[in-house]
């Protein structure tokens, strides 16, 4: 889950951040259609390729039915297997003729596309975009043979312990809310998914009204004007079903699936920060000093550095429209789960209890805000970077005014920011491993037999 | 997306080759354009790299981008676990772990363990290295006003093994943690293995890179400290700067930094080979955790350095083969037959000793094994028996020079495509001109190749290894 869905993206840009005393980072213009449909536009001309991202806000598996786990993720799967008078194997053809690169993913908010093309390919790429969104034919065939692919996926994914300890993590912190069901499918619910369900589902949820378009590259924003009411002016609005905010629950649990594996596998959770909250830049500091995935932040010297006791470990933020949390994640020899609990507390507690050095801010700030221009060496990268700001609501001139907020931070808001927020306490703790010892040195467990939302 | 960038990259890097038009250090400002005259001859090369040679024998390769004021270094060793001395598996990495925690620096004073990076975290930069049998690669990406201290520091890097002895101990446990996460805690890693030992008999490609877990327990510093003395050397590296720099700016400071580096005597990459064998070999795994099967057949093939001709013919081959859901494999298997979910073709260049073609498929729910593998050696049958149409050919092509086209759109792809190809003995003129070399690929090609090495009912001197990875208890089904 962590690896893939939505916080990839969440995580990439919250180290994109510049300076304002320097020019705009990236020089974004919003284009509107004929039409009435928007769009934020980089042109660049620098290699003959253009890159779309869009996506329809809300759209994603929270809005899968009850007892339809994977609806979402199989209309993604299923949008660019036959279209209009082209079925599946037609449409891939037409793609691929032209190297055309074009799928959908759902996540757990939002649906998502994604299209790159060579410039001049662009009006076939455009044309199959359009049939795609507008005339899906969901042919049974192909229906069925999503299915199956997606059954593979979660059998074969069993011989992950990763994979199922995200499982039992979305379950336990997540639950009673949508967040908490198995936004790939379960194998009972992938059986009952119909291409009625599917066009039904398309029609309720891809929409003009949550539409978000980013594009860059070798496009003139006139043409691009037209290709918007081209693509998706024949879109309807919709209406999704509400859902609610929720937070984190099973706080202070730590729950124990045993798997015969020489390493747990451990995921951890704890309630976050939302985007909008004043001190989220703050939040991004005081994360990149404490755990930031890569070497140097205190985790991973602690733990792998001095002591060797794993090959990685990382906390992160994890927000979603409705739910805020705050993750760590990493693996261990089974003997030293313990050690590696009581290690991972400590680190959460230091932060809490003295500031950081000067050092450690100065390093965090300087990252935080260099790093910005390598998410920014791509077609792809910049659409997508667009995109996520859009749907997360972030202004057009957020990498630009950003950073000013990270240059501020102190020692003292990153501490009192880590007093307010972190607490291990409210962990919510997942281990996939075989237990060894762990009781003897104290500790509670709570035993699950069967895994969550995959049957 | 049903085919990644990445894809695009590595098949791409398949190609490949260097050499002959490095320009040599004192003739830099009269020499530097190098390759004028197949220009005229070809099309346009992919990358328009640029490359240059130091008195010491270290290659540098620069690929000019400036569309962000950012560059990636690439150092690439001409080493990897392939080269290790017998009973140590492992040390080539563990060797690429130790160099993070404690490295000169040329112009500058030591780096105490961690410091690399926290170095390069402070510049808004990232850093990693990576290990494979053939070579061993340390890169940095960071804004480009840097270049000079990130050429600084990995120089240094280069020029002596000066990691503490106290380092050496908890980074052990990192690399079993690691060894635990990849393989041993999942099955499908532990069959990887198996396989790979099944093919390459007494070859050391039948080790895997991250070691055995018995020999990387008691594997010592000295044995990191004779590795790096023995291979770590600018005769026997390769420079590759991308990003927002000039060639010549590039080329002044690496002869400044890195050309005090004195050159080593490197041993020739002598690996030991296979003998002939004339066995089926069938490696079967069944295991409680795996709840869906897979099949697959491991041909050995020439690698790009073997044969250019041949490498060329099997990545077009692979193309046609499993270019996506309405390539050949994935048709017949996944959506006419109606036996597997997924089915494919993956050809592997990019290797020093012989290359390698996997065939595989995962059966659907009540089919057999052996009636799946069955029915992908039919396909390669079909393919040999009666070659592929113009059409499948042109389309295959037009494709793949398309993509070409996008692999220039990164930072760090093309400095990955050109070192993977230099390490593993290409040369810069064919990954460049890679579009035209698949342009020249016929259907006679493809069939030869086909018929050659991809042939179930006629063994080599390496016969194909399959392997099933299945659930336990569960039948393969009737031979």
């Amino acid at each position: 889950m962590m690896k893939h869905s939505l916080y990839t993206l969440l995580c990439a840009f919250s180290l994109l951040i510049t300076s304002t005393a320097q020019a705009t980072v990236l020089d974004i213009e919003e284009v509107t259609s004929p039409g009435g449909i928007t769009a934020w536009l980089v042109q660049d001309d620098s290699v003959p390729v253009i890159a779309m991202d869009f996506g329809f806000k809300g759209a994603g598996s929270v809005q899968d039915p009850k007892g339809k786990q994977g609806l979402a993720r199989m209309l993604s799967n299923t949008l660019d297997e036959g279209a209009g008078s082209l079925d599946g194997k037609e449409f891939q053809q037409a793609l691929r003729e032209k190297a055309i690169s074009f799928g959908f993913s759902s996540g757990r908010d939002n649906f998502s596309g994604s299209l790159k093309t060579l410039t001049k390919n662009k009006e076939r790429a455009f044309e199959l975009a359009e049939l795609a969104l507008t005339k899906p034919r969901f042919d049974k065939e192909a229906v069925d043979r999503m299915r199956e692919a997606n059954l593979s996926r979660i059998k074969s994914s069993l011989a992950d312990p990763g994979w199922k300890a995200a499982r039992l993590l979305n379950d336990k912190a997540f639950a009673d809310h949508p967040y908490a069901l198995n936004s790939g499918g379960t194998l009972s619910s992938l059986q009952g998914i119909t291409s009625k369900d599917l066009e039904k589902f398309h029609k309720r949820v891809i929409g003009k009204n949550n539409l978000y378009v980013a594009v860059a590259g070798d496009i003139s924003a006139e043409e691009l004007a037209e290709t918007l009411d081209q693509i998706f002016g024949d879109l309807p609005d919709v209406e999704l079903e509400p859902a609610n905010d929720h937070e984190i629950k099973n706080q202070g649990t730590v729950f124990h699936y045993e798997d015969d594996i020489p390493q747990t596998v451990i995921e951890i959770m704890q309630p976050g920060i939302g985007r909008t909250a004043p001190e989220f830049q703050t939040a991004q500091v005081m994360n990149f000093i404490l755990g930031s995935s890569g070497f140097g932040s205190r985790l991973t010297k602690e733990i792998r550095e001095t002591r060797g006791l794993t090959y990685g470990i990382y906390s992160y933020f994890y927000s979603l429209d409705h739910l805020d949390g705050m993750a760590v994640s990493t693996s261990t020899a089974n003997a030293n789960v313990p050690e590696m609990l009581g290690l991972i507390k400590a680190e959460f507690e230091r932060i809490k209890s003295e500031p950081v050095t000067d050092k450690e801010l100065q390093s965090a700030k300087s990252y935080l805000v260099g790093s910005l221009p390598l998410s920014l060496t791509s077609t792809d990268k910049i659409a997508g970077l667009m995109n996520s700001l859009q749907l997360d609501g972030l202004p057009k001139d957020y990498l630009d005014t950003r950073n000013a907020e990270i240059e501020a931070t102190t020692k003292e808001d990153v501490q009192a920011l880590a007093e307010k927020l972190l607490d291990p306490a409210q962990f919510v703790t997942i281990l996939v491993g075989k237990a060894d010892g762990w009781e003897d040195q104290g500790l509670e467990l709570q035993t699950i037999k069967t895994l969550p939302n995959v049957e | 997306m049903k085919r990644t960038f990445f894809k695009t990259l590595s098949l791409l890097a398949l190609l490949v080759t260097v050499d002959s038009q490095l320009v040599h250090a004192q003739s830099l400002e009269a020499e530097r354009p190098a390759i004028p005259e197949q220009k005229k001859e070809k099309g346009d090369k992919v990358f328009n790299a640029e490359t240059f040679m130091l008195d010491n024998g270290l290659e540098v390769v620069v690929i000019p981008n400036s569309r962000a004021p950012v560059l990636t270094q690439m150092v690439w060793y001409k080493v990897g676990a392939a080269d290790e001395p017998i009973g140590t598996s492992g040390i080539a990495h563990y060797l690429e772990h130790m160099l993070f925690k404690g490295s000169k620096q040329v112009g500058g004073r030591d780096l105490a363990p961690g410091e690399f990076s926290e170095i390069i975290r402070s510049m808004g930069g990232n850093d990693n290295a990576f290990t494979s049998q053939d070579y061993t690669a340390y890169f940095q990406s960071v804004p480009s006003e840097h270049l000079e201290t990130v050429m600084r520091m990995e120089a240094g890097r280069m020029m002596e093994f000066v990691v503490p002895r106290d380092a050496f101990e908890s980074e052990r446990q990192v690399i079993l943690e690691e060894r635990r996460q990849r393989t041993d805690n999942d099955p499908r890693g532990q069959f990887g293995e198996q396989m790979a030992a099944a093919a390459y008999v007494n070859h050391p490609y039948s080790i895997p890179v991250i070691g055995w877990k018995h020999e990387m327990e008691v594997l010592s510093y000295e044995d990191a400290k004779g590795f790096f003395d023995k291979w770590y050397a600018p005769n026997n590296a390769i420079l590759v700067v991308s990003g927002d720099v000039t060639p010549a700016e590039v080329f002044e400071k690496a002869i400044d930094i890195y050309g005090k580096i004195p050159k080593k005597d490197v041993p020739k990459r002598e690996r030991p080979r296979s003998p002939e064998l004339n066995s089926r070999t069938l490696v079967t795994l069944d295991h409680p955790a795996i709840k869906q099967a897979v099949v697959q057949t491991l041909f050995r093939v020439p690698s790009a350095r073997q044969s250019l001709e041949d490498a060329r013919a099997l990545e077009v081959l692979e193309e046609i083969m499993a270019g996506g859901p309405s390539s050949r494999l994935y048709q017949s298997l996944v959506t006419k037959q109606k036996i597997a979910s997924g089915a494919g073709l993956s050809y592997r260049s990019t290797s020093w000793d012989d290359g390698s073609v996997y065939v595989y498929a995962t059966p659907l729910a009540g089919q057999t094994l052996r009636g799946v593998h069955q029915a992908l050696m039919e396909e390669l049958r079909l393919l040999i028996k009666d070659g592929v149409t113009e059409d499948e050919l042109d389309s295959a092509k037009s494709t793949m020079s398309d993509k070409a086209i996008y692999a220039r759109d990164s930072l760090t792809g093309p400095a990955m495509i050109i070192g993977l190809g230099l390490s593993t003995g290409e040369k810069i003129e064919n990954i460049e001109h890679w579009p035209d070399e698949i342009a020249a690929v016929t259907v006679e090609d493809i069939q030869r190749v086909a018929e050659t090495y991809l042939n179930p009912d006629k063994f080599t001197a390496h016969p194909p290894v399959s392997g099933y990875l299945l659930p336990q208890g569960a039948e393969t089904g009737e031979e």
